[in-house]
């Protein structure tokens, strides 16, 4: 049997990475719950495309944090008291947990390259969607005009999207307006400053940058805090795991 | 009959037509808009200095106007063999300018006053849309260009009492609208994977395999391989909770010390036949066991 001082150093290395795994379970339930959210409120975007496995991902590793931190609670307890059958079930539980959230982490990345990869998902949304009247036609529409006005962008690339391609907004309003007037720069009370200018294109009286970088940077850092965090959690539980599996290895 | 015919000789002689000037000038693009080209809109620079050098005109600038000529691709060489025409600007009427089996493919509309287009601008900024009527029918509105067509512009100097062209500039460098693409047409397949997804994938599907392939591993040594092993390492396995290697029995009639065979292989301590006979080990008397007596060492 190993040499019981060599025992207690494994046990004690065993509580505090379970420790420590603990606090980051919990510290992923949050990160989740805050994509989650979608504080931007950029869920439409994804959602219309039936592609919305970021938020999916963000669901299930708020589900994988709060069992990450209950089970390594439970790591605790069954590396002080040194019995088999509970190391035992706490490698089986962890590893199942394991598996799910790899999934999250996987699944959260591939959909991101889905959506933003390039600027064609966004863009052909955008032209077809915008100004549609049916229910995905009015979420997009109000997505859009929200991230227009937040953020001072038009068009996804540039506000020439409007004008080179046909679009639902083309077709319903012709050709007096070349883009939405949310593309325009608005006074405090909401009024548009220079409609005339905006309609020729006046740089000073619209907004002439694309929308595509912020909707990319923040599908991005949904993403990144989701399966980037998720797969450092993976790693240091990795290695913990295995530990555990030795110290399971040497109890009586 | 003699003034009759040197009158007719008169007449007979050859009027000579006024010739159009043409200026050293070409309408361009106002790169700075935005929406400098639409599909059937184009925004052009304003007609500054062109026609300023001019002399021996018969209006003032106060009366003289610019006009414009929007022509498409036959419209540039119909208009150059009319312009001499004094009913040129109601020759090609806007609503049939682009219509019908043999289209003029020109037609003209009213810019302003050559006043209103001094050399140096008050302000800045100035521009021209060309299409701004959107769909109109009069015959000289500004109406649109038609959709996908690559045209060029030239602007005229005009008597507003003779409606006769007196000046031009040189035709423009031909301006492709926009034709409206498909969005269809864009390709939202494959995008291409990132870095950070493969990254990802890979190494966290072989860490679950190596987890589970441990966790096997683990399992397979520890549940079932304990059982074919010896329990040399095993303390009292053979005689259950007993880990006394060596004890009296006190019941027996010649009580010899037991030597418990588990502890067969680790024997550290002498036997009954290894004691040394002395004559404290020999203190019971089989005989008198059940009566004790001291006796002196």
């Amino acid at each position: 049997m190993a040499s019981r001082g060599g025992l207690t150093w494994l046990m004690i290395i065993v509580i505090l990475c379970n420790a420590f795994a603990a606090a980051a379970g919990l510290a992923l339930f949050a990160l989740a719950i805050w994509v989650a959210v979608d504080g931007y409120k950029l869920y439409p975007i994804s959602g219309v495309s039936g592609k919305d496995d970021i938020f999916a991902g963000a669901w299930i590793a708020i589900f994988t944090g709060f069992a990450y931190f209950c089970t390594c609670i439970f790591g605790i307890y069954a590396a002080r008291k040194q019995r088999r059958s509970l190391m035992l079930a706490y490698l089986i539980i962890m590893f199942i947990i394991f598996i799910f959230e790899c999934a999250s982490c996987i699944t959260a990345a591939t959909n991101r390259d889905y959506l933003v990869g390039n600027s064609n998902v966004v863009k052909k949304q955008m032209l077809q969607y915008y100004a549609e009247d049916s229910t995905k036609g009015r979420e997009i529409t109000k997505t859009w005009n929200k991230v227009m006005q937040d953020v001072e962008c038009c068009g996804t690339d540039s506000p020439l999207d409007w004008v080179e391609y046909n679009s639902t907004f083309r077709q319903l309003y012709g050709t007096t307006y070349p883009w939405p007037l949310n593309c325009c720069k608005r006074l405090s009370s909401f009024e548009v400053a220079d409609s005339q200018g905006c309609i020729i294109g006046q740089t000073s009286t619209m907004f002439t940058r694309g929308c595509f970088t912020h909707i990319e940077s923040v599908l991005s850092r949904y993403t990144w805090a989701v399966s980037w965090y998720g797969f450092s959690v993976q790693m240091f539980v990795f290695f913990m795991l295995l530990i555990a599996m030795v110290y399971f290895t040497q109890l009586g | 009959m003699e003034v009759y015919l040197v009158l007719c000789f008169i007449c007979m002689l050859p009027i000579p037509a006024k010739s159009i000037t043409t200026v050293d000038c070409k309408p361009a693009i106002n790169e700075s808009l935005a929406a400098k080209i639409t599909i059937n809109t184009v925004i052009l620079q304003q007609p500054r200095c062109c026609f300023d050098n001019l002399t021996n005109l018969p209006c003032t600038s106060n009366t003289c106007e610019i006009w414009l000529v929007p022509a498409v691709d036959t419209g540039l060489s119909t208009f150059d063999a009319n312009k001499a025409s004094s009913a040129i600007l109601s020759l090609s009427p806007y609503p049939t300018a682009f219509t019908g089996s043999s289209p003029a493919n020109y037609f003209l509309t009213k810019v302003g006053l050559q006043s209103d287009f001094p050399c140096v601008s008050p302000s800045p900024g100035g521009y021209f849309r060309v299409g701004a009527d959107g769909a109109c029918s009069t015959t000289n509105c500004n109406g649109f260009l038609p959709q996908g067509s690559s045209p060029s512009f030239k602007y005229l100097l005009v008597d507003s009492v003779n409606k006769t062209v007196l000046a031009e500039t040189k035709w423009s460098d031909s301006i492709a609208l926009y034709t409206l693409k498909d969005p269809g047409t864009l390709g939202d397949g494959f995008a291409g994977r990132s870095g950070a997804m493969v990254i990802i994938t890979t190494l966290l599907s072989v860490a679950a395999a190596v987890l589970l392939l441990f966790l096997i591993v683990v399992l397979a040594l520890c549940c079932c391989g304990g059982k074919s092993k010896g329990s040399g390492s095993v303390v009292g396995s053979v005689m259950g909770s007993f880990r006394i290697p060596r004890y009296d029995t006190h019941h027996l009639k010649d009580p010899a010390p037991y030597d418990n065979p588990a502890y067969e292989k680790e024997r550290k301590y002498t036997t009954q036949d290894t004691l040394p006979k002395t004559k404290a080990t020999s203190a019971v008397n089989p005989v008198t066991q059940d009566t004790i007596k001291l006796q002196k060492i």
